[in-house]
Formats: C-alpha cells, sequence, structure tokens
C-alpha cells in the first residue's frame, strides 16, 4: 500500500480529498464524554465531562463549538460538526479560548479610574456604585451637551445589539462600529454597483483573484475551507499581494503586486474582457447599466498600461483576463477583506465589483451571492426625539458615502477634537479597542483629552481600557446567555444561532444585556430593557417557530431559503435597478461614477506599510498564553535587498517612522515581500500593562499607521502609510 | 485488536497551527513543546509567481519498528498491541532520556514537570478513542489534512486512503521505523528525520526481548545503570528543552519505502 514517492494523480487526488471531507462530516456530536483511564495513562482527572453547543468569539466568524466542561470548567473547545458555515472546524484562536476565559488579566471587579488617565490607579467599586455614577455622568453630558455629547462604539459581539439599543433611545446619533476599520469601503462599492453586499460562492467557483485578502491565513469561514475544496474540484487560484501570504504560497500564481495599483490591474481586465468581446452579450443587455460608458472609460487601461503601473507582465494580464472570462459564469474576483487600505478603496473595490459584473457571476453559483433569507428578526421598540438634539451625527456630510449607521471613526475622531459641529464629552465602548485597531493611536489618546468620560466594558484590561474611567468587567462568551444571532456565508449557510452560558459568569462580571437594563432604569426609560434573554429570543424568532428546537439540539438552526436566482423576478436595488458598472448617484454628486485610475503617491524612499493577519492572532487579541507561543513579538518584514543597501542587518532592532509616530522592533528580512512595502503583525506592544504578554513587547501598528482615510466612506485607509526605517543607534 | 493509523494530505495544510493549539489544550502539553508540528519547504522567490510552500504536519508516527521502544532500557516506552499506539508508562520510566534520542523525529520531548518523555498518543489517554471522537488535531483542522482511523478496518478512511492512493512513508536513514503516518504523495520536506541515535549496549537485547520481559529487566538488572541515567538526564539539556523543530540534530537524507 505504502509505494514509492510519485507525483499523484489527479483522480487520486480527488478521491483522496473527497474522502477526507466524508470523514469530516460524519464525526458524531457525543454527549457526557467520560475519560477513560489506561495501564500506562496518567491518572484521568474526576468528575464526569459534559458537552454544550456555543459559538466561537475570538473573532467575528462565530464557528460553532462544543465546549468540553469537567468540574465546572471549560476543558477543551471541539468544532460542532454540524456546523456548516465553519464546516466543522475550529482554528488556533478558536481553540486557544480555553486561555481567553481563563486569562489571568481579566478585568474583575468594575473600577474606577483614580490617578490620571492612563496612570493605572484604579479603586475597586460595587456595580450599585459603578452603575450610579455612569448614569450620573451620561445624564450632566446630555444636560450640558445634548444626547448626541455621547459618543458609543458597541464592537461586533452578539450582545452588541442591546448596547445599540439603549444608545438609541438614550437619544445619541453617534454610534461607530468596528467595521469603520474594516469593510465599510467593500460595502459601499457594492451597494453602488450591485445593491447589496455580496457573499462569495467560493466552493463551487471554478477561477477565483484574490487581490489583498487572505483567506487561508485570516481565515473567514466558510471561504477558507471552501477555497481548499474548490481547488480539489480544479479551480484555479491567482493571488495578488505585496506580501507572499499563506493565500500566496498555496496559489497556483502570486503576483507581488506593487501596492496601491491593484485598480490598474482591475481595469486592465476589463479592458481586455470588453474589448475581447469576451463577455455574455445577452446578459449584459438585461442586466448591465453603462457598458458602453465603461467600454470607453476602459480603452486607455490596456495590460500593457497595467503591466507598467502594476509590476505583472501585459501577457499574465491578458491571459488571466481570458481564463477568468472563459470560466464565466463560474468564476470570481473575490470580494475581499482588507479593504480599509487606500483613499480611494471604494473605488478600487468598485473596479473589482465591475470585474464581477462583466463575469455574469451576480446570483449565481460559483458567483457573488445576495444575502439569504434568515428569518431573525430585530425586536421593534421606540425611538424617542430629543428637542435639542442636532440634527445629525457628528460625521455627518464630512463623507459623501458615509454609511449612517456605522459612521466614520477617522472624521469622528478628528471632528470630536475640532469640537465641531458640537461638542462630544462621553464614551461608552463595548469590547472594542480603538486604540490598538484604529490608526493612529496618538490620535485616539488626543480624542480621549477632550472627553468627560469614558466607560469600558470588556474582559481584558484593553488599551482603550487602561485609558478609559470607568470599567465594567464582561464575562467571556462561555459565561453568558446571548441572542439569536442569523449568520450569512456562501451558499453553506443561512443559519440562526444562540449562546448558552456554558459556565457561570466568573468573577463579578456582568453582560451587557444587564448593564442596560440597569443603567436604563436609572436613566428613565426602563420599558426599553423590560425582557428577559428568552423573551428577547422568542421575538426574533417568531417568524421561524422551528428555529429554537433546533438550536437547542444541534447547535444551529439552517434556513432552507433560496440560494441563487434570488433576484430572479425582482430588480436590483440601484438607481438604475441593473447593474451599475455607471454609478449614476456619483455621476450626480460629482463624485467619478467609473473608477479613474490614479497612480500611487511616490514612496521617496519611504516604504509603504501594510496590515494583515495571521491565523493565530485576530487585531488586538493577542494577549493569549497560547497563541503568543507561536510568535513572541512583531518583526518588520523587510526584503533584503533594500535593506542591505541601506547597512541594515536582519535581526537588528530598528526605528520605524511615519509622519505620526515613531516605533521600534527587530528587522526580519524576507524576500516575500515587495521592495518598497514593509509589514508587521497587529496586536503588540501595547501600552496596557494589564496585557502582559503584549505590554512593551514588540510594537503597535495601530501607533505607526497614518490616518488616512477613502474619501467615499470615511473608513480608515491604512495602506497610505509611509515610513523610515532607521538603525536604532545606541 | 486495532491498528492505529494516520494520513495526511499534505498538500491541503494551510499552516493555521489549529492542530497544534487543539493537541495542546487536550493533553495540558506545558508552554515551549508540542506534540504536533508542521514543517514547511523554502520557498524559492526565483520561481517568481510560481512560488510555492508546502506545509506539511507530523507527529509521533506510532512506528512499527519504533526505535524508542528498542532503546527503553525500562520497558516504560511501549507499543501497544491492542491499538498500535507507542505509550509510555510513566510509572515504569526511570528518565535516563534514552528513546528520546532515539526517535529520529523528534517526535519526544521530555516533559519538564513530570519529567519524563511526552508524546502523541493519537489522544488515546485523554479519552478521546474510547468515547469514538479523533483526536484533537483530526477534528479541529480545517481542510481535513489529517484523517485517522483503524488500518484493520478495511472499510476505514485510513485503510480505503491507503488502498486508493500512492502514500510515502518518512523514515531516518539508518534505521526504517516503519512509521505509521502515511503521507498522499508529493509530500515535502522528506528529509527531516535525523539519524537514529542507538544507544549500543541496549540494542541486541532490546531488539531481542519483548516488552514485558524489558520490565522485568528494566526494574533488575538495568535498575542500578538506569538511576544513574535519570541523574544525568536531570539536569537540564539544551537539547531536551526544546520542541520538536529544534532538538533535533541537523536533518539526514530519507528514505521512502
Ligand atoms: S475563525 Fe477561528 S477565531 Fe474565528 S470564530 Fe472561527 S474558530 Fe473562532
Ligand atoms: S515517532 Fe519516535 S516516538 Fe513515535 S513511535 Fe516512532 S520512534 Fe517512537
Ligand atoms: S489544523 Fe490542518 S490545516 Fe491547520 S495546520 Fe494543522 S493540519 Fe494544517
Amino acid at each position: 500500500m505504502d509505494e514509492t514517492m510519485k507525483t499523484l494523480s489527479r483522480r487520486n487526488f480527488l478521491k483522496a480529498s473527497a474522502a477526507a471531507m466524508t470523514t469530516a462530516a460524519g464525526v458524531p456530536a457525543l454527549k457526557g464524554l467520560v475519560s477513560t483511564g489506561h495501564a500506562a495513562a496518567p491518572a484521568p482527572q474526576a468528575g464526569p465531562i459534559t458537552d454544550h453547543f456555543t459559538a466561537c468569539d475570538m473573532c467575528f466568524n462565530r464557528c460553532g463549538m462544543i465546549a468540553r466542561v469537567q468540574n465546572g470548567r471549560v476543558i477543551k473547545l471541539d468544532p460542532n460538526p454540524k456546523f456548516l458555515k465553519s464546516r466543522g472546524m475550529l482554528c488556533a484562536r478558536g481553540n486557544a479560548a480555553t486561555a481567553h476565559i481563563y486569562d489571568p488579566d481579566r478585568l474583575k471587579h468594575p473600577l474606577l479610574r483614580k490617578g490620571a488617565r492612563g496612570e493605572g490607579k484604579w479603586q475597586r467599586i460595587t456595580w450599585d456604585q459603578a452603575l450610579d455614577h455612569a448614569a450620573e455622568q451620561f445624564e450632566r453630558i446630555a444636560e450640558k451637551y445634548t444626547r448626541c455629547g455621547v459618543m458609543f462604539s458597541p464592537g461586533s459581539d452578539m450582545q452588541s445589539q442591546f448596547l445599540i439599543r439603549f444608545a438609541e433611545v438614550f437619544g445619541s446619533y453617534n454610534i461607530t462600529s468596528h467595521e469603520t476599520l474594516c469593510l465599510l469601503s467593500l460595502h459601499r462599492a457594492y451597494l453602488d454597483t450591485f445593491g447589496e453586499t455580496p457573499y462569495p460562492d467560493v466552493l463551487y467557483s471554478k477561477y477565483i483573484i484574490i487581490s489583498g485578502a487572505n483567506p487561508y491565513e485570516a481565515i473567514i469561514t466558510p471561504d477558507t475551507i471552501d477555497l481548499m475544496e474548490a481547488r480539489k474540484n480544479g479551480c484555479k487560484l491567482v493571488v495578488l499581494d505585496p506580501r507572499y501570504t499563506k493565500t500566496a504560497a498555496l496559489a497556483d500564481e502570486w503576483y507581488a503586486i506593487r501596492p496601491h495599483t491593484d485598480m490598474a490591474f482591475f481595469l486592465a481586465l476589463a479592458h481586455v474582457i470588453i474589448h475581447e468581446g469576451l463577455y455574455d452579450q445577452q446578459y449584459a443587455e438585461e442586466m448591465l447599466f453603462g457598458l458602453d460608458e465603461l467600454r470607453a472609460h476602459v480603452r486607455k487601461y490596456t495590460p500593457e498600461w497595467a503591466a507598467g503601473e502594476t509590476g505583472i507582465p501585459a501577457d499574465d494580464i491578458r491571459r488571466i483576463a481570458r481564463e477568468l472570462a472563459a470560466a464565466a459564469p463560474t468564476s470570481m474576483v473575490y470580494t475581499g477583506r482588507r479593504t480599509s487600505d487606500y483613499e480611494d478603496s471604494t473605488q478600487i473595490r468598485r473596479s473589482m465589483a465591475i470585474v464581477n459584473a462583466l463575469l455574469a457571476n451576480w446570483d449565481r453559483p460559483g458567483g457573488i451571492l445576495a444575502a439569504r433569507e434568515v428569518g431573525v428578526r430585530a425586536p421593534y421598540f421606540d425611538i424617542p426625539w430629543y428637542d435639542d438634539n442636532p440634527d445629525d451625527r457628528i460625521d455627518y456630510g464630512m463623507a459623501p458615502g458615509l454609511i449612517h449607521h456605522e459612521g466614520s471613526y477617522k472624521l469622528m475622531r478628528d471632528a470630536i477634537i475640532k469640537g465641531e459641529p458640537y461638542p462630544i464629552r462621553g464614551w461608552f465602548t463595548f469590547k472594542t479597542n480603538f486604540m490598538q485597531t484604529a490608526a493612529n493611536r496618538n490620535k485616539t489618546i488626543e480624542m480621549l483629552d477632550h472627553l468627560d468620560f469614558i466607560v469600558n466594558a470588556d474582559i481584558a484590561m484593553t488599551d482603550t481600557a487602561w485609558y478609559s474611567d470607568l470599567l465594567l468587567p464582561s464575562p467571556s462568551f462561555l459565561e453568558r446567555n446571548d441572542p439569536v444571532s442569523a449568520l450569512q456565508g456562501s451558499s453553506a449557510c443561512a443559519c440562526a444561532i444562540w449562546r448558552d452560558a456554558v459556565v457561570p459568569a466568573m468573577y463579578e462580571s456582568r453582560d451587557m444585556l444587564w448593564i442596560c437594563t440597569e443603567l436604563s432604569k436609572r436613566l428613565g426609560f426602563p420599558e426599553t430593557f423590560d425582557f428577559d434573554i428568552h423573551q428577547y429570543r422568542e421575538w426574533q424568532l417568531a417568524g421561524i417557530p422551528e428555529a429554537a428546537q433546533a438550536i437547542k439540539e444541534d447547535g444551529v438552526y439552517y434556513n432552507p431559503s433560496k440560494v441563487y436566482g434570488i433576484y430572479a423576478d425582482s430588480p436590483l436595488r440601484t438607481q438604475a435597478q441593473k447593474i451599475e458598472l455607471f454609478n449614476q448617484r456619483y455621476a450626480n454628486m460629482g463624485l467619478d461614477p467609473m473608477p479613474v485610475y490614479k497612480p500611487p503617491r511616490p514612496t521617496e524612499g519611504k516604504f509603504r506599510m501594510v496590515v494583515g493577519r495571521t491565523a493565530f492572532f485576530t487585531h488586538s487579541n493577542t494577549n493569549n498564553a497560547l497563541l503568543i507561543e507561536f510568535e513572541e513579538e512583531n518583526t518588520l518584514w523587510i526584503h533584503p535587498e533594500p535593506a542591505t543597501r541601506m547597512g541594515l542587518r536582519d535581526g537588528e532592532r530598528v526605528f520605524v517612522t511615519s509622519d505620526v509616530a515613531q516605533v521600534e522592533l527587530a528587522l526580519k528580512f524576507f524576500e516575500g515581500i515587495e521592495k518598497e512595502t514593509v509589514y508587521m503583525a497587529t496586536g503588540f506592544g501595547a501600552l496596557s500593562p494589564g496585557q502582559r504578554l503584549v505590554h512593551n513587547r514588540g510594537a503597535s501598528i495601530a501607533e505607526v499607521l497614518e490616518d488616512h482615510a477613502d474619501y467615499i466612506t470615511g473608513n480608515m485607509a491604512m495602506h497610505e502609510t509611509l515610513v523610515t526605517v532607521s538603525r536604532k543607534v545606541g | 485488536m486495532k491498528k492505529y493509523a494516520m494520513v495526511v494530505d499534505s498538500s491541503v495544510c494551510i499552516d493555521c497551527k489549529g492542530c497544534m493549539v487543539s493537541c495542546k489544550v487536550q493533553n495540558n502539553v506545558p508552554r515551549g513543546y508540542w506534540r504536533n508540528w508542521i514543517k514547511q519547504t523554502t520557498p524559492d522567490f526565483s520561481l517568481g509567481k510560481l512560488t510555492r510552500t508546502h506545509f506539511q504536519p507530523g507527529g509521533c508516527m506510532q512506528c512499527d519498528v519504533p526505535t524508542c521502544v528498542q532503546a527503553c532500557p525500562s520497558g516504560a516506552t511501549f507499543k501497544d498491541q491492542e491499538t498500535g499506539i507507542v505509550h509510555v508508562n510513566e510509572s515504569l520510566c526511570i528518565g535516563c532520556g534514552k528513546c528520546v534520542r532515539a526517535c529520529p523525529y523528534g517526535a519526544r520531548f521530555r516533559h519538564p514537570e513530570k519529567r519524563v518523555p511526552d508524546k502523541c498518543d493519537f489522544c488515546f489517554s485523554a479519552g478521546r478513542l474510547a468515547q469514538g471522537i479523533p483526536p484533537a488535531c483530526v477534528d479541529t483542522c480545517p481542510t481535513k489534512a489529517r484523517v485517522f482511523g483503524d488500518l484493520n478496518d478495511p472499510d476505514s478512511e485510513v485503510s480505503r486512503l491507503l488502498r486508493d492512493n500512492h502514500t510515502v512513508r518518512v523514515t531516518s536513514a539508518n534505521i526504517d521505523t516503519q512509521p505509521n503516518i502515511f503521507y498522499l504523495a508529493a509530500t515535502e520536506p522528506a528529509n527531516w528525520p535525523g539519524d537514529v541515535e542507538f544507544p549500543q549496549s541496549f540494542s541486541v537485547m532490546a531488539s531481542l526481548v519483548n516488552p514485558l520481559v524489558k520490565v522485568a529487566v528494566g526494574l533488575s538488572a538495568l535498575g542500578v545503570a538506569g538511576m544513574w541515567a535519570k541523574q544525568a538526564f536531570a539536569p537540564d539539556s539544551e537539547d531536551d528543552e526544546q520542541g520538536p523543530e529544534a532538538s533535533h540534530p541537523e536533518p539526514t537524507v530519507s528514505k521512502q519505502d
């Protein structure tokens, strides 16, 4: 059976892979796992082991988990095999959630700041004192500066909806989410092209171009897993990235594209597809708006021209365009992550969306899919009117394509510092850490100087917590009952989940529903939170009464709703009611109706810094005893050629200087990075000594990143940062 | 009787390290040590757009010719006939460390507190197999690069994979350990197992006697030598403090059969 190493035939490879997946799907979920002894094994721990369904919270993916509990302790987390969104897997971060909940650095009691902000002097207080204090401060700010004088940052938690409800009833429009550092420009681009944000149907695709995103390493479910499965079935993968990521390492072709030239590549693809007539004419007639304008627009964007911008040979660009079109409509430009990159990121994403439109892959297998019906309702509540409130959000009108319910953290921060158009003096943050996730940390600190009162609810002493006035300890996701959450993703799922506490809440931690309930009593609107979690879930599931049982039995409910052809009989939600290659609204607003390429600003001997994720850290979740073993501190990746020219040595410590800060960390020579580009991992160099594993270790990318913004959405534009690298003297 | 084995499709491994963390949590593996690992090839960037890296998962190979068992003077390390798993009976271990050196894969490390060897046992002692759930690394893997099962069961996934595919075993140059981790063909790197450092004094006897006899021998005749060895092993030696990646001598040429 075992033979000499030979190249495996395609057929055998497929068989093997198919078999491997079958095993995976067949793993039984078990009840009452009991440890067994063995003559040679160490004595088993006492107590039976019980299993509980839950969903991971180490990143936003919410993969299905089975928590194994013994003697009141979570001893192991395993994947829920029935959870299609995560395809029965848990990544390294999910597995390390045990170290997250039993982290000795956890916040344990409400704490009130005593010394100066950031000084680290805290006084332990009771919950009653904490809530009274918070309510008093909110009322004081509301009275003096209106209710919009308090900003709310609800994070991406399953309980965030309670804080949003609270904020809206309290009366503030100034709610800002994590999306403002992430996917806003992607949403905008697809909203303005297709009428909604799509989900890539990776599993059934035959040809995928990924530009910027890094699904094999950053892990997004089910795309990461489906991308491997699709490739076993013959899907070709082309990756454009100035950095040799794991996705690049496993791709069929990887191009170390010059940063900020992606749009040139996609306009050239459009050029080839249109001018060689490689698109579906009938489809174009029925579905596309503005093809003639686009044809004229992309005439000058030839592959030869794009080669000069991107560094990718014209022959390759032309060939890729033809291959992509040949595989259409079962091919795609991956819609992507990491879209908070450039000042024209909405237009860059528009250029990708336009290529997708030319592939006719919208709402079709192996293409990009519309959101499916899940059936979870958002319980209704009355939003009161406050006469003295300003007319709108503080960042209203500052970006033409601002997404109203997300705002722009970058623009809000600037407005708060200026005190215009009106003052904001309070901040309520929940499980989000702008100090480590938003560009230009010093500016966030500057913003704090304009705030009178900052309350932060979180599980850990993050940098944002460290600079707050009042800390409310939160339970981990394994210690609380969460409302229903609807999930989408690929063709795999339109599903609903909830979480029940797997172990009791530790220390004095309290969940957001409880906090909002208590605060609403103190602030005079108790009727907003006159329900318990079970009642709330019932309201949410009123339209799908069968869901509750499924969630109890399998940890997840799937809605058998339509996957493809959702728009078969209805017009798209764009102004033209078709796919807008040419965007009429942009034209009216004085924006380019089609993406116009602008070359990157010259680096002038500096390096462009890019951001990225590893499979074992997510944003600022690095303070984890299990995960930190893979990378004890971050390094600055640099190509050996420019580095050597500058007289730098591999491993030496350097200063990295941008227009906003200077940080210090060790160099890592790596040929897998474009020569004008440098990279460092997120989540290190924490200011907070309450995160012992990352405090002063490595450097904070949030500190050195300059705070540019996408001019359409106000999304952070992190890749606009240019830095110098210099030897650390002395 | 079972013969547990793992078939690894290294071509689908994305180096996410989920298997390493899952194993570490399940088996309480201490900081700085691992029972399993991902090895990788060094990318050749002169290949430009075709530059690739191959990631290869591994762990104790549960060898059919377990040099660790042969090297063990006390019989603490033994191959279980019921399952094919190579175990360590901690109460019989004299801590001499010979098994750690005798494993060409660097699959064993000395547990820093227990001061006995530790390594993968397919999550047997964690109780997973008895409950019918796969080893922690297999269960958690996003791409199911690791497939686990019983080779004596012709219907098992591993049996089927071996029947239908070309597979390779990665083994050391000087002794074919006949490992029970099989790689679907085209795995890389394959040149990493070291030479077996085989303690001469025990080798002849070890290969002759069965584990039960070795228990007796280990406790009597070899007892004195064993106790001395435990002393010698006890101070931290650089080599043994490392995980499998680092604890190993320079890789030598491999043999695939
Ligand atoms: S991708 Fe990993 S961290 Fe994110 S939810 Fe899934 S298991 Fe958890
Ligand atoms: S891999 Fe090493 S420890 Fe495992 S059975 Fe083989 S020789 Fe023994
Ligand atoms: S979990 Fe699977 S894909 Fe991830 S590193 Fe381990 S073997 Fe590779």
